[in-house]
C-alpha cells in the first residue's frame, strides 16, 4: 500500500491506472479535507480556505496538470479529469485557482522562463492569488470589443480602464488581463495580455452582490496603473490568442453534469421529505429530469473518453455546457414549482422537520448560462462553426 | 502483453464498425431512392425483394447470427451502426424486424429449431417475425390475453396478437401466449391452419400485422419455450435490445434530416440573405444538433450497457433511457424539419415528410417516450428497493 501523503511529484502517477489513480485521489482528498468546509453553498474567502490550498501544496496535490517540472503533478489529460471529479465528489471547498487553472497553463505554454520562474512558485505557495481580468461593462458576449487601454510609458505599460464579473477580486494580490494596445486594428488583434500587481495605487476593487445574496464578483478600477513590459505574456497585441489557448479542458469541464447531479439531490431529498414521489404528475417530471440528467452524463462521458484517449475535439463541445447548464436549472425549476408556498420563502426553511433553502440553487444556477459563453453564444458556435451556417 | 492484445483486438473491431458503415453508406448512397419508396407505400411486403437478397449477400441479415449457424456472428454495436446508416436513407427495413427475431432466437438456446431458423434467416430464404403484442401495445411483454392451452405433448393457441413488424415477408411467427400461470413462446408457421394475418399501416405506409389465432395447434418440436420456462425472459431482452437498435435507426433518420434542413437554411433566400444567417432559425438548428448528440451519446451509453456481464437491471434502465430520448429527440427534431422548410416542407412531394413518417413509427415502435419513462420510473424504484 502506498503512502497517499507522500509528494506527489515524487510519484509517477501515470504509471497507475485511471482506477487505481481514482482510488489514490479519492483516498486522498477523503483523509485530508477539513469536515468544516465540505460541501459549502458558497464560496469561501480566502482566509478560509489558505490552510486547505498549502495542506494540497504540501503534499504535492495542488496542481494536477502542470508538468512535474514546474511543482505540478503531470497528470494525462484524463487523470486530470479523474482528479477534478475526485475532488469534486469529496466536497472540498473551491480555493483561489485562476493561477492554478488559468495563468499556470499560459506562463507555461506561452511565458518566458523568466515570467515561469518568478510567478509559478509563488502560485504554488500561496503568496500570488490571481483573479481574472477580462469583461468589461460594454464586453461581454463580445469580449473583443473590451476597451481597458495599457499605453506604454518607458518599460511600462499605463493601464486604464474597468474590469468587471471578475471573480474574488478582493482576495487576489494579482490579475492576468486582457488589455486594448492598439485601437487602429480589427478588435481582436490589438489586445494583449498582461499580468497585473494588484497592491498599488489606483487599483479599486468594489464587490457586487449577486441575486443569491453572495459577493463573490467584483467590478475593478485601474487608474493609471502600472506594470512593466515585462508582464506581457506573448506577442504584443497577440492577447486574443493567448486567451483563447486556454479553452479545451475547461470547454469540457464547464458542461460536466456535477452541478445538474448535485441539483437532483436536493430535489430528490425534499420529495421524500414531502412525500411528493406519490403525486403522479411530479413524479413523472422528476423521472424526466432524472433522466435529462443522465444523458448530460452520458454526453459528458462521450467526451471525457475522447480526452481520455488522447483524441480532440472542436466547437462541437458546446452542446455540452448548453445541455448540462440548461438541464441543472430545469431541475431547479422543478424544486421551485414543487416546493408550493415554501418556493415563496427565502433562505433555510423548515421542511417537515429538514432545513433547506430551496431558492437558493435556482438563484444560484443562473448564472451557469451566462459565464463562460452564454447559452446564446454556444449555440451561435454551433451554428458558425459546426452546422455550417451563413453569417 | 495483455494491453496490446486487447489494443490489437479494439483496433480490429474498429475497422470492421468502419467498413460495416462504410459498405452502408455506399449501398445507401447507389440504392436510396425516394421515388421507388414513395411507389411501394401500401403495398407488401413493404420493402424490395431484390433489397432483400442484397442485404443477405452483404450478410446484413445474419449479422446477429452465430457463425456457428451461418452468420457472421456481430455485436449489437455493428448492427447499430448499419441500421443508423441504412436509417439516413430510409432503408433500413426489414432490418429491425429480423433483428427483433434474431434477439429472441439466440435468447432461446435450449429450442432445438432455433439453429435452423437463424441459419434460414440469415440466408434470407425463411424470415420469421415476432408476434408478442396485443390490443394496444404497449411495453410489458406479460400483459397478454392469447391462451395457450396443452394438448397432448403440444398446445393449441387462441387470441389476436397485433403490431407484428416484418409479419408481410415472415415465413412464420414467434408467438407469445400464456396459461393461467406464466408465458411461453411458440413457433408457428405461416401457413398453419387456424392462422389468418392481415396488415395495418404504420405512419410511413408499411405495413404492420395483424395475427388471428383461431385454436392453432402447436406441436412439442414447436414450443421454443413453455410457459414458465426462460421464453418471457429472453422476449424482454430482446425488445430491450432491439429498442436500441431502433433508437440507433432513429439517429440515421435525425442526422440526415438535419443536414437537409442545413443545406436548404443555407441556400433558401428570404428578405435578400439565407435563412440560415437569421439567429432565430441558427439557435433552433443548434438545439437540434444538441439533441442529436445526446442520443449519439446515450446510444453509446446503452450499447455498453448491454453487453455482456452487466447486470440486467443496468441494462434494462439504460435501454429505456436511450429510447426515450431517441423517441423524443426523434420527433423534435422532424416537427421542426418541417417548420424549418417552410410550406415546401408540408408537401407530400418533399423528403422531409418521408422522415418525419419513418420518425413516427419508431417513435411509437418497442415503447414511445412516455412508455420508456414510466418504465424508467419503475426500474429505478425497483433498484432502490433491491
Amino acid at each position: 500500500m502506498t503512502d497517499p501523503t507522500s509528494p506527489g511529484s515524487q510519484r509517477d502517477w501515470n504509471a497507475l491506472s485511471d482506477d487505481e489513480f481514482r482510488q489514490e485521489a479519492a483516498s486522498f482528498f477523503a483523509q485530508q479535507v477539513p469536515a468544516h468546509l465540505k460541501f459549502l453553498s458558497r464560496r469561501p474567502r480566502w482566509a478560509e480556505v489558505r490552510d486547505w490550498y498549502l495542506t494540497l501544496s504540501r503534499h504535492g496535490w495542488l496542481v494536477p496538470a502542470w508538468p512535474v517540472e514546474h511543482g505540478g503533478m503531470g497528470l494525462s489529460q484524463s487523470k486530470a479529469l479523474v482528479y477534478v471529479e475526485e475532488l469534486e465528489r469529496s466536497g472540498a471547498p473551491r480555493v483561489m485557482d485562476q493561477g492554478l487553472m488559468n495563468l499556470g497553463p499560459v506562463l507555461i505554454a506561452r511565458g518566458t522562463e523568466e515570467q515561469r520562474r518568478r510567478f509559478l512558485p509563488k502560485i504554488l505557495s500561496g503568496e500570488h492569488t490571481w483573479c481574472q481580468g477580462y469583461s468589461e461593462p460594454n464586453a461581454g458576449s463580445d469580449l473583443a470589443s473590451l476597451r481597458t487601454e495599457a499605453r506604454i510609458e518607458g518599460d511600462e505599460f499605463v493601464i486604464n480602464g474597468q474590469k468587471i464579473w471578475t471573480s474574488v477580486a478582493f482576495d487576489a494580490t494579482h490579475m492576468f488581463a486582457l488589455v486594448r494596445t492598439d485601437k487602429s486594428v480589427k478588435k481582436q488583434a490589438g489586445i494583449s495580455f498582461v499580468m497585473i500587481d494588484m497592491k498599488q495605487p489606483g487599483v479599486t476593487v468594489r464587490p457586487i452582490r449577486n441575486i443569491a445574496g453572495h459577493e463573490e464578483l467584483c467590478e475593478v478600477f485601474l487608474d493609471d496603473v502600472r506594470t512593466p513590459l515585462v508582464n506581457l505574456v506573448g506577442e504584443l497585441n497577440g492577447g486574443w490568442q493567448v486567451a483563447k489557448a486556454l479553452l479545451g479542458f475547461e470547454r469540457v469541464w464547464s458542461g460536466s453534469p456535477r452541478q445538474s447531479t448535485l441539483a437532483l439531490l436536493r430535489l430528490q431529498r425534499f420529495a421524500q421529505a414531502t412525500g411528493k414521489m406519490a403525486d403522479p404528475v411530479f413524479r413523472d417530471r422528476y423521472t424526466q429530469i432524472t433522466m435529462d440528467v443522465l444523458d448530460a452524463a452520458s454526453a459528458y462521458e462521450r467526451f471525457a473518453q475522447i480526452m481520455r484517449t488522447g483524441g480532440s475535439f472542436g466547437f462541437e463541445v458546446s452542446m455540452l455546457k448548453i445541455w448540462a447548464t440548461e438541464t441543472c436549472q430545469r431541475v431547479t425549476e422543478l424544486l421551485v414549482e414543487a416546493a408550493g408556498d415554501l418556493g415563496g420563502l427565502s433562505g433555510e426553511v423548515d421542511v417537515e422537520g429538514d432545513s433547506m433553502d430551496i431558492l437558493y440553487p435556482f438563484l444560484d444556477c443562473r448564472a451557469f448560462t451566462i459565464y463562460g459563453g452564454s447559452s446564446q453564444v454556444q449555440r451561435n458556435i454551433l451554428a458558425k462553426n459546426v452546422l455550417d451556417l451563413p453569417s | 502483453m495483455s494491453t496490446q492484445a486487447s489494443s490489437t483486438m479494439a483496433d480490429s473491431d474498429a475497422e470492421q464498425l468502419t467498413m460495416l458503415r462504410e459498405s452502408a453508406m455506399d449501398v445507401v448512397q447507389r440504392g436510396a431512392n425516394m421515388k421507388h419508396l414513395r411507389e411501394r407505400r401500401g403495398t407488401l411486403p413493404g420493402y424490395d425483394p431484390a433489397y432483400l437478397r442484397q442485404m443477405a449477400e452483404l450478410g446484413w441479415l445474419g449479422l446477429l447470427v452465430p457463425e456457428a449457424h451461418g452468420g457472421l456472428g456481430l455485436g449489437l454495436t455493428e448492427m447499430a451502426a448499419l441500421l443508423q446508416e441504412l436509417g439516413k436513407g430510409l432503408m433500413a427495413d426489414p432490418l429491425p424486424a429480423v433483428a427483433l427475431a434474431t434477439r429472441v432466437l439466440v435468447h432461446c438456446p435450449q429450442w432445438a429449431a432455433a439453429g435452423g431458423h437463424l441459419a434460414a434467416l440469415a440466408r434470407g430464404e425463411a424470415l420469421p417475425a415476432v408476434a408478442w403484442q396485443e390490443g394496444l401495445g404497449g411495453i410489458d411483454p406479460a400483459a397478454i390475453s392469447t391462451a395457450a392451452k396443452p394438448e397432448g405433448t403440444g398446445w393449441r393457441l387462441s387470441g389476436r396478437k397485433r403490431f407484428v413488424v416484418g409479419a408481410a415477408g415472415a415465413a412464420g411467427f414467434i408467438v407469445s401466449a400464456r396459461n393461467a400461470d406464466a408465458c411461453g413462446l411458440f413457433w408457428i408457421s405461416k401457413d398453419a391452419p387456424g392462422l389468418s394475418l392481415e396488415h395495418e399501416w404504420r405512419a410511413d405506409q408499411t405495413p404492420i400485422g395483424v395475427l388471428a389465432l383461431d385454436g392453432v395447434a402447436v406441436a412439442a418440436a414447436d414450443v421454443i419455450s413453455a410457459p414458465g420456462g426462460h421464453g418471457l425472459q429472453g422476449l424482454q431482452r430482446a425488445i430491450d435490445e432491439t429498442a436500441v437498435l431502433a433508437s440507433a435507426e432513429m439517429l440515421g433518420v435525425m442526422e440526415a434530416s438535419l443536414q437537409m434542413t442545413l443545406a436548404y437554411l443555407r441556400t433558401r433566400v428570404q428578405f435578400g440573405q439565407p435563412i440560415g444567417s437569421f439567429q432565430a432559425l441558427q439557435h433552433k438548428a443548434a438545439d437540434l444538433y444538441v439533441q442529436q448528440e445526446l442520443v449519439r451519446a446515450v446510444l453509446q451509453d446503452a450499447l455498453r450497457g448491454l453487453a455482456p456481464g452487466q447486470d440486467a437491471l443496468t441494462a434494462a434502465s439504460v435501454a429505456s433511457r436511450c429510447k426515450a430520448r431517441a423517441s423524443d429527440a426523434g420527433l423534435r427534431t422532424l416537427r421542426e424539419v418541417i417548420q424549418l422548410h417552410g410550406a415546401i416542407g408540408y408537401t407530400d412531394e418533399h423528403d422531409a415528410g418521408l422522415y418525419l413518417k419513418r420518425a413516427l413509427a419508431l417513435s411509437a415502435w418497442l415503447g414511445n417516450a412516455s412508455a420508456h419513462r414510466a418504465r424508467f420510473a419503475a426500474l429505478q424504484e425497483q433498484s432502490a428497493t433491491s
